[in-house]
């Protein structure tokens, strides 16, 4: 991530001191600082960086100096003051008093941060209370100078007591040293937290790039899982239906005769050939859903007939588990918008399910009845927002049974291809795991929605719902 | 390392290590106070509202040029806390030495282990050998009940290479020990790795009696190195 790199890294930044002080300060707060030490005591004050730029003041000069500055000669006693206060330059932690040639006295702080010179204060111009004769090089230092008017400048300056200058020096230390450790402080904070958000970024990126890889890795082999499926699907039923063939001829007799026993034999191959078969269709079904390859014909369908049909063709097997099975719905219900074959699968499979896990004497009951279900708006095939509220007719089958039940932690997991809920080796019913997960991807073909509910007092309900009509024909 | 020769400056970075609320803080605090006002700067803190170090402490320290080149201290603390990983990987970068601060107590035990492989993981994602840093460990709080046993400490100690160092941070106690140790353990380091005594004519002896005088510790610098536990050399090594 060259492109989020900081100016300087942070190691640079926390190790460095050479700062300058308009980088930890801003201006204007600094000529606050001074105004209000003037308005307190009437001192002025400049603070200089290191390499002499100015960069805050307050107080002007005295009045003393313009009125020197229009004579040749106090304008050369301005300008001695000027470079006597420019050369000096104290060492950290100290300061230097300075008399100047005019009278006038400054104190040069050393404005200094972490052991390094910044820059220098310049407290000035005053005079200290004994300051009563006018110097001897001001009252000579021009002709043309009027004494009197000298005079009466020099009362004009500020006569201060020494106690007090020397407060205020130290004063101006110290805030200036705190203005500046708070200035570095936000400073170090603020290139700390860019750092730590570019270094939680790249972290990010790097783990993003490695489950990228994974998902891809995944993504393939889940590709090749289905073709695999595929293949040997189409590879074992061929075998498969000659032996189903053969064994059925052979009971037939076309073969010449075979007593019982061979009958029998025989019987259970072509049984057991058949139920393999029935496994290896439902694996060619799965992977068909899978990749999206397996087409629907969907008609108006009535839904009754698809519920009687079922019911009729399991009977046998509820009345063999002594398993009450029956199908209910008014005959006036409309018919919804589906594959007849496939949903017969989906209801077959469902029903056979309930019969497997409910115990005897308990029953098994299929209803259908229309529903209105809200669209869900997240939905990007499905209408826009201003179909709102709009409910679509739905189909809801229902197939409860007063079986063992399915726990609430189950319920999303059941629809899962190879799942069982007792994947034990001991457990008691059979089956690949296959069923439900075909169940699931049949009604998603049909736009369908599936869910398990709780029967009362004890059982399991699969609730399916198969819109009425297509989506486009709404509105 | 920082060394500007135009200036004669180095400018060294030690970093303390260590598991939350070891003490790590209260060891830089420790020496700030024992320290004269002219070595030391302000101590920088970031911490957050209920006073736990967010990002790090920053304990300048400056010990003057009159040996032939000034030697500027930045003594560091990282956060402990474990969500913290990342800036403490940032605070360890370019580190010259390693003080790891431990908590002496026995239920922590677990808590000193993990901070230690995360300061292996960290030193090495930054690119540093963490066989050759120089490092130093503290046993904190030995003024605490249910702390490891001092001989139990010093058998583990004396197997292994790093000095170790007991303290009681909030006392003031094993601070200037472990602190000067590591800065002996450094600066042997950068020496011979940059010929510093020879190029500049450095007079290591009287830094580090400098050194203890601006700690206002009266010991010479062998008793305080040698105020380790389970040593192998009772004697310590004079530089």
């Amino acid at each position: 991530m060259t492109s989020l790199r900081p100016l300087r890294s942070l190691d640079e930044l926390t190790m460095e001191s050479k700062f300058s002080v308009q980088e930890l300060v801003s201006r204007s707060a600094l000529e606050e600082l001074l105004a209000s030490l003037y308005d307190l005591f009437g001192i002025a004050s400049k603070v200089f960086a290191s390499d002499g730029a100015l960069i805050a003041e307050a107080g002007s000069g005295s009045a003393l100096q313009a009125y020197l500055s229009s004579l040749p000669g106090g304008r050369r006693l301005v300008r001695e003051t000027v470079e006597l206060v420019k050369s000096s330059t104290p060492k950290p932690n100290e300061s230097q008093q300075l008399q100047c040639p005019t009278g006038e006295r400054y104190v040069v702080v050393g404005l200094d941060y972490d052991g390094r010179l910044l820059g220098r204060v310049v407290v000035g111009p005053f005079l200290l209370i004994d300051d009563r004769e006018l110097p001897e090089a001001l009252l000579r230092c021009d002709p043309a100078a009027a004494l009197q008017r000298l005079q009466e400048l020099w009362q004009l300056l500020n006569h201060c007591e020494a106690l007090l200058i020397a407060r205020v020096v130290v004063h101006l230390r110290t805030t200036l040293g705190l203005v500046l450790f708070s200035g570095h402080r936000a400073l170090l904070a603020s290139n700390m937290h860019l750092a730590s958000v570019q270094e939680s970024f790249r972290e990010l990126s790097e783990k993003s790039a490695t489950l990228q890889v994974a998902y891809e890795r995944l993504k393939d082999l889940d590709r090749l899982k289905s073709n695999f499926l595929a293949t040997v699907s189409h590879e074992l039923r061929t075998p498969l239906t000659s032996i189903i063939g053969y064994s059925e001829m052979l009971i037939a007799g076309i073969a010449g005769d075979i007593n019982d026993e061979q009958r029998e034999f025989m019987g259970t191959i072509h049984e057991k050939g058949g139920q393999l078969l029935e496994l290896i269709k439902g694996l060619l079904d799965l992977t068909k859903l899978e990749s999206g390859t397996l087409s629907l014909h969907k008609t108006e369908t009535p839904v009754l007939p698809i519920l009687r049909d079922i019911v009729h063709t399991l009977l046998p097997t509820a009345r063999a588990k002594g398993v009450i099975l029956s199908a209910t719905g008014d005959a006036g219900i409309p018919t919804l918008w589906g594959d007849a074959s496939r949903l017969r699968q989906v209801f077959l499979n469902l029903t056979e399910n309930a019969i497997k896990f409910t115990p005897a004497e308990g029953s098994v009951t299929l209803s259908a009845e229309m529903t209105h279900v809200e669209l869900p708006l997240e939905d990007e095939d499905g209408p826009a927002i201003v179909m709102r509220g709009v409910k679509r007719p739905m189909i809801e089958i229902r197939v409860a049974d007063t079986g063992i039940g399915i726990s609430e932690a189950e319920r999303p997991r059941v629809f899962d291809a190879f799942y069982q809920v007792d994947s034990s080796s001991t457990r008691e019913q059979g089956g690949a795991g296959l069923g439900l997960s075909i169940v699931k991807r049949l009604v998603d073909a049909h736009d369908g929605t599936v869910h398990i509910e709780q029967n009362v007092p004890r059982g399991t309900v699969f609730v399916v719902r198969i819109p009425c009509r297509r989506l486009s024909f709404l509105g | 390392m920082q060394l500007d020769f135009s200036s004669r400056e180095l400018t060294i970075k030690l970093v303390y290590y260590g598991p939350a609320l070891s003490g790590k803080t209260t060891n830089l605090q420790a020496l700030h106070a024992a320290s004269t006002p002219d070595a030391t700067g302000r101590l920088m803190t970031l911490e957050t509202r209920d006073d736990r170090t967010l990002f790090f402490d920053l304990l300048p320290l400056t010990f003057g040029s009159e040996r032939g080149l000034s030697v500027r201290l930045k003594v560091f603390t990282v956060p402990g806390q474990v969500i913290h990983s990342s800036t403490r990987r940032l605070v360890l970068q370019g580190a010259d030495g390693v003080a790891f601060i431990a908590d002496s107590r026995v239920a922590e035990t677990e808590n000193n282990a993990e901070a230690f492989r995360d300061l292996r993981e960290n030193l090495k994602q930054n690119g540093i050998n963490a066989k050759q840093i120089p490092l130093v460990l503290q046993f904190n709080k030995r003024d605490l009940p249910d702390v490891r046993g001092e001989a139990e400490l010093a058998e583990m100690a004396a197997q292994g290479k790093e000095p170790v160092y007991l303290a009681a941070a909030v006392k003031g106690t094993g601070v200037v020990d472990t602190f000067v140790a590591l800065l002996h353990q450094t600066w042997q380091l950068l020496d011979s790795q940059h010929g510093l005594v020879e190029k500049f004519g450095f007079d290591t002896s009287a830094f580090f009696a400098d050194v203890l005088v601006k700690l206002n510790d009266p010991r010479p610098l062998s008793a305080v190195l040698s105020s380790r536990v389970g040593k192998k050399n009772p004697e310590g090594s004079q530089p």
